[in-house]
């Protein structure tokens, strides 16, 4: 049927054209259907369709294009062109973008709708052609199936280019305003059945999925919020049939998370001391799930939910899926409840661990907050990002020189307990654990605070530690561990026991460090974390040594229970033999107990006390003698002090006794030890005082005469004078002495203050009878301190070290550390390299020695 | 052990070659030498050890001594030359080997740094009677090093082992003091320059000093 009359071709086309413009110009006018079915035909049928086709198309376009596109833009003007301050006032008019979005997508779907009717005009009379062709078996260009596709795709691509930029903006602002009223709809439901299913909410977060939640109340809600769901839903399928689906779901969803991470952050807060993530994973479920749900209910999507993609399943899909209210899930849903648990687990993690600091520090109060920590990094898996973020916050808020050292230990006590419970195999603990000790080690007081802190269990802590940083506690527990364990062993032996203990071994986490060994040897042990600050378990108990003989040198009754408890606690832990020192020293109190009772029975029945009746106001009642072994005792500070004749009658006649009762020992007094409980009486008052002996032994003289100059007094008790003008101070402190210059400038007089009304300090007399304690600073330490035998034993390498490079010329630390090792015998050698190497740079400074290349040598 | 196993290589002459205990020792750390005396091998290293403490805490000036690698029966010593001497500035190194049965034997010492010296002969071996027989077991390590200290500004020229040495020094004794020769030849010499070089020019034959420099090759 080859036509080739042009002017047949030409006319055909005119008449076309005419048809096609009056339909889609014309107002919902489908009239012109079937005129325009036979030109069609024919154009067709001389090969034109395609032309026809594109024509047509174009026309609509253009059509769509000036008229419908136009205006739909036009509504959201005035938001468009207004600057950033006047958008906000925008947004918080109430049904700002919901109107004009409803009242314009209405309008251009109508305009489309007549369009698509217009389209399927033409489609049919290509279709009615082609099917005819098909009959003939003619060849024909198939038009008819495409025509849809291809206006869909030109209508959306109109918009799309016309596309102001603030329009997601907008779409974003509607679903957070949307979603925000469904969340407070569902809030105030909650509200009212707060009360029934109180128990519910208040249940800790994993049991959310089980819990039969009250799906009667619910349904009001849903029912309430189901009208605003299908006008947001009507929202979205209007925007889907013009083609900006990815844009509305893009919108939606970044809704959810955002109203999602203001609910995390609004349920988590600040507030350490309730568990949140139940409420966040309830909340879930009931806002934005229930919305999706009805949002993909609505649209018709969520139907194939049988599709093969259960492999892609996480653990957190493969639980029990029955929604409240739902029914059985589809499978859109179930990947948006992973996705937002994910997110809501994420979003709390990151909150908790930003503030893991503040959370540590008020540990065992916040153990809810350190639980919900460790179940989303269970879910997330971000464990390096805590140890990042919470080291970079210890150092830049506790290891620092401002922070006391005792704060530090506490602190690390309680990220020890924190951490463990989070993390039971340690292995985050010691990489967060590390820098902690790192600092500690730099710290002179460290072993002294850590010692307090082991010893000081029942004394109330001032510096603001509560009972969870109570080390001894922590000794106690270990203690009890221990019994259990062992008790563990004589039942675990059999196989079977055996085997179910090897089934349950699991892997370390991947970000363990294989160089630091397994789980079954990285047992959690704070005290084991402790004395590793220290280095050597001997350091502690040394320290320990020495502050228990200062603690009982000062006890004036025997009681040591305490002592002795603590002490059999750290005889558990460190082992019987390293304290078997301490151990002495205790056995030394009690013994001193029944001593002392002995030699006073034995010397009140001898008849050689006769002698003492003079200074009969003295028995031997009054004293109480600590008798200590001194091999086994910190070395113990002496003073020379001569005692007033009656004391010193006294003491030597315990110290007769002693001999004879416990021959071949004898007892030799440290007579500036030791604490004097005595009365002062004067004219018109009477004062109790306890005091050291040298303060004794200086107020006893002003029994002989009422004043002394103090050179005077020096020889005669036998100390030096500045270390008197020290001791004195106390009295004229207390009005007891007055001083007044002597002759020589440096030598004062001191007069004794017989009655109150010669100075007129009329105040201190109500409270003559009040007992003085001992000013703090006079509380003198009796035993040498650590650091003092310290010095004292580096003098002596010091010495060794120069004899070697003398002779050797030149040494490596290396070297020096290991002869030191095999020569240095008294006292021996037990520094570690790096005490050795700070030791020796101390002499590099001092210019003792010099360093190059390694190598340490004389300085010439 | 360098320097223990040179002692046995050298040590011949008048005195007798230690019976070499760095080697036997060497792994055994500071057990004595001699297995079949176990008990006294260690009373004999607590005796060393003691002796080693008290000289290090003594502080001696001049004289000093360590043991040398693991084994405390070989020492490394250090001898200063004293003021006013011809051996003024001078720093010699010595090695002590010390027998199993030390305190009863004397330790074999010799100079390791090349020494002129009419008691010392060329290998260093020392002739000294304390070290030989009028050894005691009251002696000990310091009072050996403070005796070789100070035989070496009083030469015993009766039994000369460097018989050079021994001549030039006679002559000088012989001689007065002299007070031709110029000062400024110490002077040169780096090592020896010291502030009493001028004292030490009155009392000292110049060429006897000379040939002290001359050997002393310090390590």
């Amino acid at each position: 049927m080859q036509l080739d009359d042009s002017d047949g071709a030409l006319g055909s086309w005119a008449r076309f054209c005419a048809l096609s413009g009056e339909l889609v110009g014309g107002a919902g006018d489908l009239s012109v259907g079937p005129r325009l079915a036979p030109v069609v035909a024919d154009l067709c049928a001389r090969g034109l369709a395609t032309l026809v086709r594109d024509y047509f198309l174009h026309n609509l376009e253009e059509a769509f294009r000036n008229n419908a596109v136009k205006m739909f833009w036009q509504k959201f003007h005035p938001y468009s062109s207004s600057s950033a301050v006047e958008r906000i006032r925008f947004c918080v008019q109430e049904s700002w973008p919901e109107d004009v979005l409803s009242a314009a997508l209405e309008d251009i779907c109508l305009e489309k709708s007549y369009q698509e009717k217009c389209v399927l005009v033409l489609a049919h009379a290509l279709q009615s052609y082609e099917e005819k062709a098909q009959n003939r078996k003619l060849k024909a260009v198939e038009c008819s199936s495409s025509l849809m596709p291809r206006y869909q795709l030109m209508v959306s691509s109109v918009l799309l280019t016309t596309l102001p930029l603030s329009f997601p903006e907008i779409l974003n602002v509607y679903f957070k305003k949307k979603l925000e009223e469904l969340n407070t709809m569902v809030d105030a439901s909650d509200e009212n059945d707060q009360l029934a299913s109180h128990a519910l909410f208040g249940r800790s977060n994993v049991s959310a999925w089980d819990s039969k939640m009250d799906i009667d109340s619910q349904e009001t809600v849903i029912s309430e919020s189901c009208t605003l769901v299908k006008n947001i839903g009507k929202v979205v399928r209007d925007f889907r049939c013009l083609g900006f689906t990815s844009m509305t779901e893009d919108s939606y969803s970044s809704a959810i998370i955002w109203l999602l991470k203001s609910k995390v952050y609004e349920l988590a807060g600040d507030d350490y001391r309730i568990p949140v993530l139940g409420s966040v994973k309830k909340w879930i479920q009931v806002v934005p799930l229930q919305f999706l749900h009805a949002l993909l209910t609505y649209l018709g999507d969520s139907v194939d939910y049988d599709s093969g993609l259960s492999g892609l399943k996480s653990p957190l899909a493969s639980r029990p899926s029955s929604f409240p209210g739902i029914g059985v899930p589809s499978e859109a849903l179930l990947r948006w409840h992973m996705r937002l648990e994910y997110f809501a687990y994420e979003t709390l993690q990151d909150l908790r661990i930003g503030k893991l600091f503040e959370i540590i520090v008020d540990y065992p109060e916040s153990s809810p907050a350190i639980e919900d920590l460790k179940q989303c990094l269970e879910y997330t898996g971000q464990h390096s990002k805590l140890v990042d973020s919470f080291i970079s916050s210890l150092r830049y808020r506790l290891l620092t020189a401002g922070a006391s050292t005792n704060d530090i230990l506490h602190q690390y006590v309680s990220t020890i307990k924190a951490l463990r419970s989070i993390d039971p195999t340690g292995v985050f603990l010691e990489a967060v654990g590390e820098p902690i000790r790192d600092y500690l080690r730099g710290r002179k007081d460290t072993i002294k605070c850590i010692v307090t802190m082991l010893t000081d269990g029942f004394g109330g802590n001032t510096s603001g530690g509560n009972a969870g940083d109570n080390l001894l506690e922590e000794l106690n527990r270990d203690a009890e561990n221990q019994e259990n364990a062992d008790y563990d062993d004589h039942t675990n032996i059999d196989e079977k026991q055996a085997w179910l203990n090897s089934e349950s071994w699991e892997p370390d986490p991947v970000e363990a460090d294989p160089l630091k060994g397994s789980r079954s040897r990285r047992k959690i042990d704070i005290l084991g974390l402790m004395v590793s600050i220290i280095g050597s378990k001997d350091q502690l108990v040394n320290e320990y040594r020495v502050m228990l003989a200062e603690k009982l040198l000062s006890k004036s009754d025997f009681d040591i229970d305490s002592d002795i408890r603590t002490l059999e606690l750290l005889k558990i832990h460190f082992g019987e033999s390293s304290m078997q020192k301490c151990e002495i020293m205790l056995n030394d109190l009690i013994d001193s107990k029944r001593t002392n009772s002995n030699i006073k029975t034995s010397l009140l029945n001898a008849p050689g006390t006769v002698a003492g009746q003079e200074e009969a106001e003295i028995s031997h009642d009054v004293l109480d003698a600590t008798i200590i072994s001194s091999n086994f005792w910190p070395p113990i500070q002496t003073e020379d002090l001569a005692v007033p004749a009656s004391v010193d009658k006294l003491l030597s006649d315990f110290a007769q006794r002693f001999h004879q009762i416990k021959t071949p020992r004898k007892l030799l007094w440290k007579k500036n030890l030791g604490t004097v409980k005595l009365e002062l009486q004067f004219e018109d008052r009477s004062m109790q005082f306890t005091v050291v002996p040298v303060q004794a032994a200086i107020i006893m003289r002003f029994q002989e005469k009422p004043s002394w100059t103090s050179k005077a007094l020096a020889t005669e008790i036998g100390i030096p004078v500045d270390s008197l003008n020290r001791r004195i101070g106390f009295w004229t402190s207390k009005g007891v002495l007055t001083e007044s210059v002597g002759p020589d400038a440096d030598d004062h007089i001191f007069t004794i203050v017989d009655s109150m009304s010669d100075v007129n300090k009329n105040s201190i007399v109500n409270e003559s009878c009040e007992a003085f304690q001992m000013n703090e600073d006079e509380g003198e330490s009796s035993v040498a301190s650590v650091e003092e035998q310290l010095k004292k034993e580096m003098t002596v390498y010091e010495k060794f070290i120069i004899g070697m490079l003398t002779n050797f010329g030149n040494m490596t630390l290396d070297k020096i550390h290991n002869t030191l090792k095999m020569f240095c015998a008294e006292p021996s050698y037990d520094k570690s390299l790096q005490q050795l190497q700070s030791f020796l740079s101390g002499l590099v400074s001092d210019e003792k020695l010099e360093m190059r290349d390694g190598l340490y040598l004389l300085k010439k | 052990m360098a320097r223990g196993e040179n002692s046995e290589s050298h040590g011949s002459g008048n005195v007798p070659a230690a019976p070499a205990p760095g080697a036997a020792s060497a792994s055994s750390g500071k057990q004595a030498p001699a297995a079949a005396r176990g008990a006294d091998g260690q009373s004999v290293v607590r005796r060393l050890q003691s002796e080693l403490m008290a000289l290090m805490m003594g502080g001696d000036p001049g004289v000093s001594a360590f043991p040398e690698g693991d084994n405390i029966f070989q020492w490394v010593g250090t001898i200063d030359g004293s003021a006013a001497t011809a051996y003024e500035g001078t720093s010699y190194r010595l090695a002590l080997a010390f027998p199993s049965d030390y305190p009863y034997k004397p330790p074999k010492v010799r100079f390791e740094t090349p020494c002129f010296h009419p008691n010392v002969d060329n290998h260093g071996n020392i002739c000294l009677d304390i070290l030989q027989d009028k050894w005691s077991s009251a002696y000990d390590v310091r009072t050996i090093l403070l005796s070789i200290q100070s035989l070496l500004g009083e030469p015993n020229n009766d039994s000369p082992l460097n018989t050079q040495a021994a001549a030039l020094w006679a002559n000088q004794e012989g001689k007065p003091p002299s007070f031709s020769e110029p000062p400024m030849l110490i002077d040169h010499q780096p090592v020896l320059g010291s502030e009493s070089a001028c004292s030490v020019l009155l009392l000292v034959c110049a060429e006897f000093r000379k040939m002290v420099e001359k050997l002393y090759k310090p390590a």
